[in-house]
């Protein structure tokens, strides 16, 4: 979490990369950025937030400081964004999927109203879940996953990092399009999920590759399935759940993270923002430092990404009114 | 590798002048963020993050553990100076250890928590070298149940401490977890207790509640008694020294501490304030006259400091055998390896036996260093408690407001830690121990997560606490407490009944 100690050391350590004023003519940016995340420093989306405001910083000739503030899922880091935007165009913030998709239906309140408030830029990347359970499980694949699923009721029990998130969405969407029911017990963390299911406490769980693949090298875990449409770079042995199993072929749920702007924000500024992010998505440098820490470079453009909330929001709030009404 | 060969290799590049600087730096920092109460070792790794990108993954690693570790030594100095603990693990040392320094003894009382800090982390070391494997078996077949009711064993046995009456503890554990209650229920999604605030989803913010119940809730009852200085002398290095009889009393106590400590830190979770809060519990309990505990028993200090020490260490189990971070912080540690492109997990010290060994030979040369560091900083700290009070508050408000603010950056938490800092004077008016409310806070929400997962996953049958033998144990444990507390009161009783 950050003080403006934290805060000074970001700074100082932009401040290297912008030294030459490449648009000094331009009036924007008159100012350094403040780009808030709704995690903590050295967490997976604040990582992923550093990795594009350095170069961001570098293009823009201006410092990009990284504002956490985590809490609440991610809502507290938009709330902060909103709440500290001034009228120089200089606030943004990077988000998960989850405060601008689904937040608003878990809370009831949070405090803003995607639509209105927030003016998206880009989308940044993308992770898929692999659903993974213990190498000394009897489940070998997903067929077998599925029947022993489809026993009884509740026959399986996966663990989630936490009601609501993007680990509990997924499983149920898997569980609806294969005419299952599992028992989600939810945990807080993925160290806590995997630990659970080494020790044989419970039988599964969606997780993000990254937190997984290295048990399943270890030994420890079997993963049987990935939720993106296409395999993934990070998990390429592990076959995509559309199309197998009685899935359909466009069964895809993925995580997402993206750039966004306070509503107010000029257009001119949010449509150089998108330029700049995409060029610096195109970077196999940037892509490679992303794939590092489970993130797959997904640039497009504003509209792209509001149609992809719009999308994401529909699909979820369907998931949550079935689990609602069990 | 075998353990030898792999310390010598440890040592090799633990002491390399581009690696040591970094463990130096680590401990260094740690020092600092521990003794500005509030400031912990999560804000601190954040601030070296950027570092890490220019150094050895391995030095890396050595740095920032540096720091996690570092900052339980720092922790002790404001709790026994001046009443204010950034967590509940420094609680516990404030409970015997500021009584001391009111006493003019806040030198010997400092040298107690650095010293079995230092013996409790080398124990430590000792134990997760020879049972590193043995102990993460214990970690991964822990499941909800186990948890549940080892915790509720700490509760049951903490729930003595530091209070004449039994029933006032036991309120303040109650309220405690009440407070815990406050924010998003983990099962459901749903909001308890928030008023519709944002800033509680997350429940109320553990920094702000332990600043406010002991620092503030200080502060303010001191302010009729502005002229007030805690030592009015100059103190010579006599006075500061502990005495033979201190050191006497500092042994065993020390040696217990780190047993507990270096077991229950391997559990992921609370192990270093769990730790601290038993072994606090067990010193009273098995004291000739536990009613010196609260006013100054050095074995209140020691104890404790070497439990969350060894705590600090062996909360590296996990980690490092089965590349699965025990805590939050942990995490983030772990975070920064990956820009180096190693891959938190079991492999990972397979491919880096130097990362395991280094990592651990650093650990002893930490320590060592920040006892060098510590010692002499001693006269120091006590030489703070000349300056008067009213010199002296305005200047800890402002800390405990940075503290506060450094947690998530929101004004809203320094309102919040006033408010309780009030509710924390008026508890201390009619004598209640807040540490108390702080372990109820902690222990609260997790014995309710891990008994409603245990009974999920069981499919609510409550026979699992019982079927489980680890869960059985503690409930055996627990059952066992109870009888004795029972016993003992009965006996008090009839020994009371003919004196009237």
């Amino acid at each position: 979490m950050t003080t403006h100690i934290p805060r000074r050391a970001a700074f100082g350590c932009v401040l290297a990369f912008a030294a030459a004023p490449a648009f000094a003519q331009d009036a924007w940016p008159t100012g350094p950025l403040h780009v808030y995340v709704g995690f903590p420093a050295g967490s997976s989306p604040d990582t992923l937030a550093r990795i594009i405001t350095e170069p961001l910083a570098e293009r823009l000739g201006q410092p990009v400081v990284i504002e956490n503030r985590p809490g609440a899922g991610g809502v507290i880091g938009i709330q902060q964004m909103l709440a500290n935007a001034g009228d120089d165009d200089l606030t943004f913030g990077t988000t998960i999927n989850g405060p601008v998709t689904t937040a608003a239906r878990m809370m009831g309140d949070t405090g803003f109203d995607v639509a209105a408030d927030i003016a998206p830029v880009t989308l940044i990347a993308t992770s898929p879940l692999v659903l993974a359970v213990s190498s000394q499980s009897g489940l070998e694949d997903l067929e077998g996953f599925v029947a022993a699923a489809g026993a009884e009721e509740e026959a399986i029990a996966y663990g989630s990092v936490g009601q609501g998130s993007g680990a509990h969405l997924t499983a149920e969407l898997f569980a609806d399009e294969a005419g299952v029911t599992m028992l989600h017990i939810p945990f807080t963390s993925y160290a806590e999920v995997t630990t659970s299911i080494m020790g044989g406490e419970i039988d599964a769980g969606f997780m993000a590759p990254s937190a997984a693949m290295p048990h399943v090298e270890g030994g420890n875990m079997r993963i049987l399935g990935i939720t993106s449409s296409e395999p993934s770079a990070q998990a390429p042995d592990v076959p995509v759940i559309a199309g197998q199993a009685g899935f359909a072929e466009d069964f895809r749920a993925e995580l997402w993270n993206g750039f966004i702007a306070p509503s107010g924000t000029d257009a001119a500024v949010v449509e150089r923002l998108t330029t700049e992010i995409t060029e610096i998505l195109a970077d196999p440098g940037v892509q490679e430092q992303l794939l590092a820490i489970g993130w797959q470079a997904a640039p497009g453009t504003a509209q792209e990404m509001q149609e992809r909330i719009t999308a994401d929001t529909q699909m979820w709030g369907g998931v949550i009114d079935r689990i609602e009404a069990q | 590798m075998g353990t030898w060969e792999g310390l010598v290799t440890g040592l090799n590049f633990a002491l390399q002048p581009g690696v040591l600087i970094f463990c130096l730096l680590g401990v260094l920092l740690g020092t600092f963020v521990g003794v500005l109460p509030g400031i912990g070792a999560m804000a601190a790794i954040s601030l070296l993050l950027p570092i890490t990108y220019y150094i050895s993954a391995e030095a890396a690693l050595i740095m920032l553990a540096g720091v996690y570790y570092g900052a339980q030594y720092g922790g002790a100095v404001a709790s026994i100076l001046m009443r204010l603990p950034g967590t509940p693990q420094s609680a516990v040392t404030a409970l015997d250890g500021y009584p001391m320094a009111r006493d003019g003894r806040a030198g010997a009382a400092l040298f107690a928590a650095m010293v079995s800090s230092f013996a409790g982390s080398i124990i430590g070391i000792v134990v997760l070298v020879l049972l590193a494997g043995w102990l993460s078996r214990v970690a991964v077949a822990f499941g909800a149940a186990d948890y549940a009711a080892m915790m509720v064993l700490g509760l049951v046995a903490a729930s003595t401490i530091g209070s004449a009456r039994p029933a006032k503890g036991f309120a303040m554990i109650v309220l405690g977890m009440l407070l815990g209650c406050i924010g998003t229920d983990v099962n459901s999604g749903a909001m308890r207790f928030t008023f519709g605030q944002t800033e509680l989803l997350d429940g109320v913010n553990l920094v702000a509640l332990a600043m406010g119940l002991f620092g503030v809730a200080e502060v303010i009852g001191n302010v009729r008694d502005p002229e007030r200085q805690a030592v009015t002398e100059k103190i010579g290095f006599r006075q500061m020294a502990p005495t033979r009889d201190d050191l006497r009393r500092m042994v065993f106590p020390s040696l217990r501490g780190s047993g507990l400590g270096s077991f229950f830190g391997a559990l992921p979770g609370t192990g270093s304030t769990l730790s601290s809060f038993l072994s606090y519990a067990m010193e009273r309990r098995i004291a000739r006259r536990p009613e010196r505990f609260g006013h100054g028993a050095i074995e209140g200090v020691a104890g404790p400091e070497a439990a969350n020490n060894s705590a600090a260490i062996t909360a590296f189990v996990p980690t490092l055998t089965l590349g699965i971070p025990g805590d939050p912080i942990m995490a983030l540690m772990l975070g920064a390896l990956v820009i180096h492109g190693v891959q938190p997990g079991p492999m990972m010290l397979e491919a880096r036996p130097e990362m395991f060994w280094g990592l651990v030979a650093s650990f002893g040369i930490g320590n060592l260093l920040l006892l060098i560091l510590n010692l002499p900083l001693i006269g120091v700290w006590v030489a703070l408690l000349r300056i008067p009070f009213r010199w002296l508050y305005p200047a800890i408000l402002i800390f405990i407001c940075l503290g506060v603010y450094s947690v998530r950056g929101l004004t809203y938490d320094i309102v919040a830690v006033a408010g309780i800092g009030l509710a924390g004077y008026l508890l201390a008016l009619a004598r209640f121990n807040p540490a108390l409310l702080l372990l109820g806070f902690v222990l609260g929400p997790l014995i309710e997560t891990n008994l409603r997962r245990a009974l999920l996953i069981s499919r609510g049958d409550p026979m699992v606490f019982l079927e489980r033998p680890i869960s059985a144990a503690f409930v055996v444990a627990i059952a066992g407490l109870l009888l004795l507390s029972l016993v003992q009161w009965v006996r008090r009783r009839r020994r009371a009944i003919p004196a009237r």
